[in-house]
C-alpha cells in the first residue's frame, strides 16, 4: 500500500527512535519545524527533501549531536551509529584500525564485516589507496562493528559514481539483512529512497516540515531489476511529485 | 639524477664564486706566506687546523649539539603543550597568544643578555636561548593542526564515546601532526642557532661554535672560521634532516597532503 499523507505525531510501539514535535533553531533560524517521526525496529527509513531543508540536522539531532530546541528525542537502544556524506576515515590508520575503531574487540566480527565487503585483502592498506567506494564501505562496517540498533545515514552514496552506488545499495541490502538494524537515511535520490528504504518521509523547503509519507511496498530483499520495474518507476514519480510541490 | 642536477649546479656556481670573491679580494693573501685573511680558497681551508684547532671544534661541536638538541626536545614539549592549552581554551588562547607573538618577535640577541644575566652562564641559559628561539613555530604550528581535525571524526569520537584522553591520542594528535612536523622542521635549524646566538655571550667555560667563531675571526684565523661556520651549518643541516627522516617514518606513509 501507498500512503501519501502529511505525517502527523506518528507512535510505534517498541520504537527505537522516536521524534516528538521536533523544532530545530541553529543561529536564530528556524532549521526545523515541529517534526514528529518514529523508527520501528529493524525498519528504514528514508528521508528526503530539497537541499537545506534540515536533513543533515535532523539526523544530527537525532544522533544526540546536537541537542533539541523544543520537543523531544528519544532513543531505545544503546549503540547508535552514524555513517556521514564523507567517510571520515583516521587517514593514520590502516583499513582494518578503521574498521576496529568503534568494535567492542570482536576481532572475529570485524573480519566478518571486512570479508562481506571484499576489504580482506585491502586490509593492510591506508584510507588513502582506496577507491571512493572502498572507502564509504569501511566507514559503513566501522559503524556495523560497534553493533548498533538504529543507524543514521547522511548521504552516504552522494559522492559516488552510479555504478558504484547500485553496487553499495546492493551490499547495504545484505548488511541490513544480517544485522537487522533500524536505519534513518538522508538521500538526494528518489530511486536510492525506494529501493533501500521501506517508508519514504519527504521535507518541505526550509525551515523542515514532514509533508509526505510513502510506504515502499516492495519486499525486503530487492535485487537491481526492481529499479526497472513500472511500479518502482511510478512511485518514484509519486515521490517526486510531493516533493516538487513542497520545495 | 635529475633530481641531484640543480643542486649540484648551484653547488658548483657557490664553489666558483667562493674562488672569484677569495681572489679577486685586494688584501686577501697580504701575509706572505701564501695563507688568506679573509676568506681562504676551498683548497686551502683546512690548512690552518692543527690537532688543538680541531679538539676545539669538536668540544665547540659537542657543547653546541648538546645545547640544541636539550633545547630543541624542550621546545618540542612546551610547544605541543601550548599548542594543546590553547587549542582546550579560546579564552586562554586569546589571552597567550599576543605575548607570544611579542616574544617572537623580538630579537633573541636582544634578549640573551637578558637571560645570561638573570639565570646566569650556565648551561641552562644557553638551552634557555635554544628553547625561546624554537617553540613558537611548533606552539603555532601544533594550534593550527588541532584545530584542522576534520568535524566528522569529531563526531565519530563523540558519538564513540571516547573520553577527553583518547580524543587527544587517537584523533586530535596524530591528525596534527602533519602540521606538528612542519613546526619541527622550521625549530630544528632555529634551536641550532639558539645555541650558537646564545653562546655568543657566553664569555666563561669551554667555548661552543659561536664563540669559538668570534675567537677567530678575532685572531684573524680566516680558516678555522670558516671550518667552525661549516659545521655549525652542517649541525642544523642534521637537525633538519632527523626531523625529515622522522617524518617520512611517522607521517610519509598515509599523509597525502
Amino acid at each position: 500500500m501507498v500512503l501519501n499523507t502529511p505525517p502527523t505525531a506518528t507512535v510505534i510501539a517498541g520504537s527505537v527512535l522516536q521524534i516528538n514535535h521536533l523544532t530545530q533553531q541553529l543561529k536564530n533560524a528556524t532549521i526545523l519545524s515541529d517534526v514528529s517521526l518514529a523508527l520501528a525496529p529493524d525498519e528504514i527509513v528514508a528521508l528526503i527533501g530539497p537541499s537545506g531543508c534540515g536533513k543533515t540536522t535532523l539526523l544530527r539531532t537525532c544522533g544526540g549531536l546536537i541537542t533539541p530546541t523544543q520537543g523531544t528525542v528519544k532513543r531505545s537502544c544503546n549503540e547508535v551509529g552514524f555513517v556521514f556524506q564523507e567517510p571520515a576515515l583516521l587517514a593514520w590508520k590502516r583499513v582494518a584500525g578503521n574498521a576496529q575503531l568503534l568494535a567492542d574487540s570482536d576481532d572475529a566480527s570485524v573480519e566478518r564485516l571486512l570479508k562481506m565487503s571484499g576489504l580482506t585483502e585491502h586490509k593492510n592498506k591506508w584510507p588513502h589507496e582506496l577507491s571512493g567506494g572502498m572507502k564509504m564501505r569501511l566507514s559503513l562496517i566501522r559503524t556495523l562493528a560497534a553493533r548498533p540498533q538504529l543507524v543514521l545515514l547522511d548521504e552516504p552514496f552522494g559522492a559516488l559514481d552510479q555504478i558504484t552506488r547500485h553496487r553499495l545499495h546492493d551490499e547495504f541490502v545484505i548488511l541490513r539483512e544480517e544485522y537487522r538494524f533500524a536505519a534513518l537515511m538522508v538521500t538526494h535520490a528518489i530511486d536510492e529512497a525506494v529501493y533501500l528504504a521501506d517508508r519514504v518521509l519527504v521535507m518541505s523547503g526550509a525551515p523542515g516540515q514532514l509533508v509526505g509519507e510513502f510506504t515502499v511496498p516492495f519486499a525486503r530483499t530487492r535485487n537491481s531489476t526492481l529499479r526497472y520495474s513500472s511500479e518502482f518507476a511510478a512511485l518514484c514519480g509519486k515521490i517526486a511529485s510531493c516533493l516538487g510541490a513542497h520545495a | 639524477m635529475k633530481k641531484f642536477l640543480p643542486p649540484l649546479i648551484v653547488f658548483v656556481v657557490i664553489i666558483a664564486g667562493w674562488y672569484a670573491l677569495a681572489y679577486s679580494l685586494d688584501n686577501n693573501f697580504a701575509s706572505g706566506d701564501g695563507s688568506a685573511l679573509i676568506i681562504p680558497p676551498l683548497h686551502q681551508l683546512f690548512v690552518g687546523l692543527n690537532d688543538a684547532t680541531i679538539d676545539q671544534i669538536i668540544l665547540a661541536t659537542y657543547i653546541s649539539s648538546s645545547t640544541a638538541l636539550v633545547g630543541f626536545l624542550l621546545a618540542i614539549v612546551v610547544g605541543i603543550a601550548l599548542g594543546i592549552l590553547m587549542m582546550s581554551s579560546r579564552a586562554l588562547e586569546s589571552a597567550l597568544w599576543p605575548w607570544l607573538i611579542a616574544l617572537q618577535v623580538t630579537p633573541i640577541i636582544v634578549l640573551t643578555p637578558i637571560i645570561v644575566r638573570v639565570v646566569g652562564p650556565s648551561f641552562s641559559a644557553r638551552v634557555f636561548v635554544s628553547v625561546l628561539i624554537a617553540f613558537f613555530p611548533i606552539a603555532s604550528n601544533t594550534l593550527f593542526g588541532l584545530r584542522s581535525v576534520s568535524g566528522a571524526l569529531h563526531d565519530v569520537f563523540t558519538l564513540g564515546e571516547f573520553s577527553r584522553w583518547q580524543r587527544l591520542i587517537g584523533l586530535e594528535i596524530p591528525g596534527a601532526s602533519p602540521s606538528i612536523f612542519a613546526g619541527l622542521r622550521v625549530s630544528a635549524g632555529l634551536s641550532v642557532i639558539g645555541a650558537i646566538v646564545g653562546d655568543f655571550f657566553f664569555t666563561r667555560g669551554t667555548p661552543g661554535l659561536g664563540r669559538l667563531v668570534t675567537y677567530y675571526f678575532q685572531d684573524t684565523r680566516s680558516g678555522p672560521m670558516f671550518v667552525t661556520a661549516l659545521v655549525a651549518a652542517l649541525l642544523g643541516l642534521g637537525f633538519f634532516l632527523a626531523v625529515e627522516l622522522l617524518r617520512r617514518i611517522c607521517v610519509s606513509p598515509w599523509h597525502q597532503p
